[in-house]
């Protein structure tokens, strides 16, 4: 496991998942269009070393938009298969919570440089990216996470909030109100009209990473310590009562405002679409920056599949959703969301032993914390393999009827979602599907289901044994 | 060479010839580009008409063809002073 991303980016390399580039990048458009470019061809990640009117600053692009790269993050082989990635993820997270450490800040390399007050400005220490085309700004933070406290009971939070650069001592981004970052700041901090404090993280290493985007359901700091095996080393901020990971590359600390808004967006989101237009959102005052030498900006560049926030968000997403479905007593074989679905799109396998039990699962995920980022729920059988889309796709035009098998509620949804009217947006509603793709319990398996027919359900053993194993002989080249 | 550009929802946001608060971003090339400002100013869609040229994009970033001109009159504090 890497202790930080410098560590990580030397094993991207060995694995052929790394291009240097040692040419200059221009910040304004050129940086963000090659990750764009990598994302949509699943290519290894760039670390580039010059960036125009940033001397000593490096960019590292799409950090973990693939699978293989999350095989590496989690100290698997790259060629690991998705579900022995989710097997690994799951024995971890099902472990004992893991509490961070704290560490000296003459220990801490995100404190080898201190910029506090009036020498903390952004624009003029940090190649903040134009990441799009027509993006409201200057987008610092695409893979980085907000840490804030609750004032109540002290827990922390690692969220994944897009900011955008305003001025140089001025963020402003969404602060969503079921995310749980924005639980605190709307529900408690807003309501007492004080700041909020923040500390952004940007460059964290692989799995703070990983963990920040996972709907953990405990502060994301003892998360991060399960996934990694051992305590992160986190250090005390400078200005606020916030502690952050040792080995950042950078960090920026301030108070996100109880009573201003300013304009935020429009940026290529995750759906693929630049779907929620300019508007008022929550500001973050800067009051110091600390970063490590010569510093390593990370860099996701949201869009059309695959960046890591779908990548991410989906494999995190369904094993939370599994965990949960098991919790509750449902014989679920297992959940998958596909990142090509931008997180929109869960496949739950099921053993049918009752009737309705589609219906229950999906009532239950979409009525949990996690259901805001998703509206639809595929529900197959367990001879169905829900990795194997070409089976899915099978099952879902097969065997969902479409009146009987298609159910449809309203609940709560993101405002990012493409197809919603203004007006939905603005009143967080969320449509949710659940297709059933199960056949009826009460249809008598010997003269009423239809029987599948594949090579491995319709012929007896012996047959297909004997044909795997001739299959050279017969003259074909695969197995 | 335009000076600012301004995002806005419709053409109505922009009448011309009257003193209107307006939110622009500073394009001049180095690390300051695209730093945000409030500003009271006039705009016309003649972009000859003022001394600063001002490209105009509209929610989701899409472009206006038609360049405009605006003269800044003052710039706006819109951030309370305890903030800053």
């Amino acid at each position: 496991m890497y202790k930080d991303n410098r560590e990580y980016i030397k094993a991207l390399e060995a694995a052929g998942e790394l291009v240097t580039i040692n040419q200059e990048v221009d910040w304004d458009m050129e940086a963000g269009a090659i990750v764009r470019k990598v994302c949509e061809e699943s290519g290894p990640s760039p670390l580039m070393n010059k960036i125009k009117d940033y001397p000593g600053h490096r960019y590292f692009g799409a950090p973990l938009a693939s699978y293989r790269k999350l095989a590496i993050a989690l100290g698997l082989p790259p060629d690991s298969a998705i579900p022995e990635i989710a097997k690994v993820y799951l024995e971890r997270t099902n472990k004992t919570p893991i509490k961070p450490v704290l560490i000296d800040k003459d220990k801490a390399p995100v404190k080898e440089n201190i910029f506090i007050g009036d020498k903390a400005d952004m624009l003029d220490l940090l190649p903040a990216p134009i990441v799009h085309e027509g993006d409201g700004g200057r987008y610092l933070c695409t893979w980085h996470f907000i840490v804030t406290k609750d004032p109540d009971n002290g827990d922390v939070n690692w969220g994944m909030y897009r900011q955008m650069v305003y001025d140089g001592k001025t963020l402003t981004g969404p602060l969503l109100p079921f995310s749980d970052g924005g639980k605190v700041f709307h529900g408690k901090y807003k309501q007492m009209g004080k700041p909020m404090p923040f500390a952004t993280v940007i460059g964290p290493d692989p799995i703070s990473a990983i963990a920040a985007s996972a709907p953990a359901p405990m502060p994301e700091t003892d998360f991060a310590g399960m996934l990694m095996g051992k305590p992160i080393e986190l250090v005390k901020c400078e200005t606020v009562d916030l502690e952050v990971p040792a080995n950042a590359e950078i960090v920026i600390e301030g108070e996100i405002l109880p009573d201003v808004s300013l304009e935020e967006g429009p940026f290529g989101e995750y759906t693929g679409y630049r779907t929620s237009p300019r508007d008022m959102r929550q500001v973050y005052r800067v009051k110091a920056i600390t970063h490590r030498n010569n510093p390593i900006t990370t860099i996701s560049n949201m869009g059309i599949p695959t960046d890591e926030g779908q990548l991410l968000r989906s494999f995190s997403l369904g094993l939370e959703m599994d965990k949960l479905l098991r919790s509750q007593g449902i014989p679920i074989t297992g959940v998958f969301m596909m990142p090509e679905s931008t997180h929109h799109l869960v496949i739950v396998g099921v053993k049918p032993i009752y009737t309705n039990i589609a219906a229950q699962i999906a009532q239950t995920v979409f009525g949990s914390k996690l259901g805001p980022w998703f509206h639809m729920v595929v529900v197959v059988d367990d001879e169905c393999d829900i990795y194997n889309f070409n089976e899915v796709l099978h099952a879902w035009t097969t065997k969902c009827h479409p009146i009987n098998g298609i159910h449809v509620w309203q609940g709560v949804g993101t405002p990012l979602y493409p197809f919603l009217s203004a007006a939905e947006r603005i009143k967080s509603v969320g449509p949710k599907v659940c297709f059933d793709c199960t056949f009826p319990l009460d249809w008598d398996p010997l003269s009423e289901v239809p029987s599948l027919v594949s090579f491995k359900t319709v012929y007896p053993k012996e047959i297909q044994e004997k044909v795997l194993a001739n299959w050279k002989n017969y003259g074909f080249k695969s197995s | 060479m335009f000076k600012y550009d301004t995002y806005i929802e419709s053409l109505t946001d922009l009448p011309e010839g009257e003193e209107i608060k307006l939110s622009v971003r500073d394009l001049t090339p180095g690390k300051q580009r695209y730093a945000y400002k409030h500003v009271m100013a006039i705009v016309s869609a003649d972009p000859e008409r003022y001394p600063d040229k001002m490209q105009v994009r509209f929610g989701r970033g899409q472009l206006h063809g038609q360049p405009y001109s605006m003269q800044v009159i003052k710039e706006v504090n819109i951030v309370p002073e305890r903030y800053l």
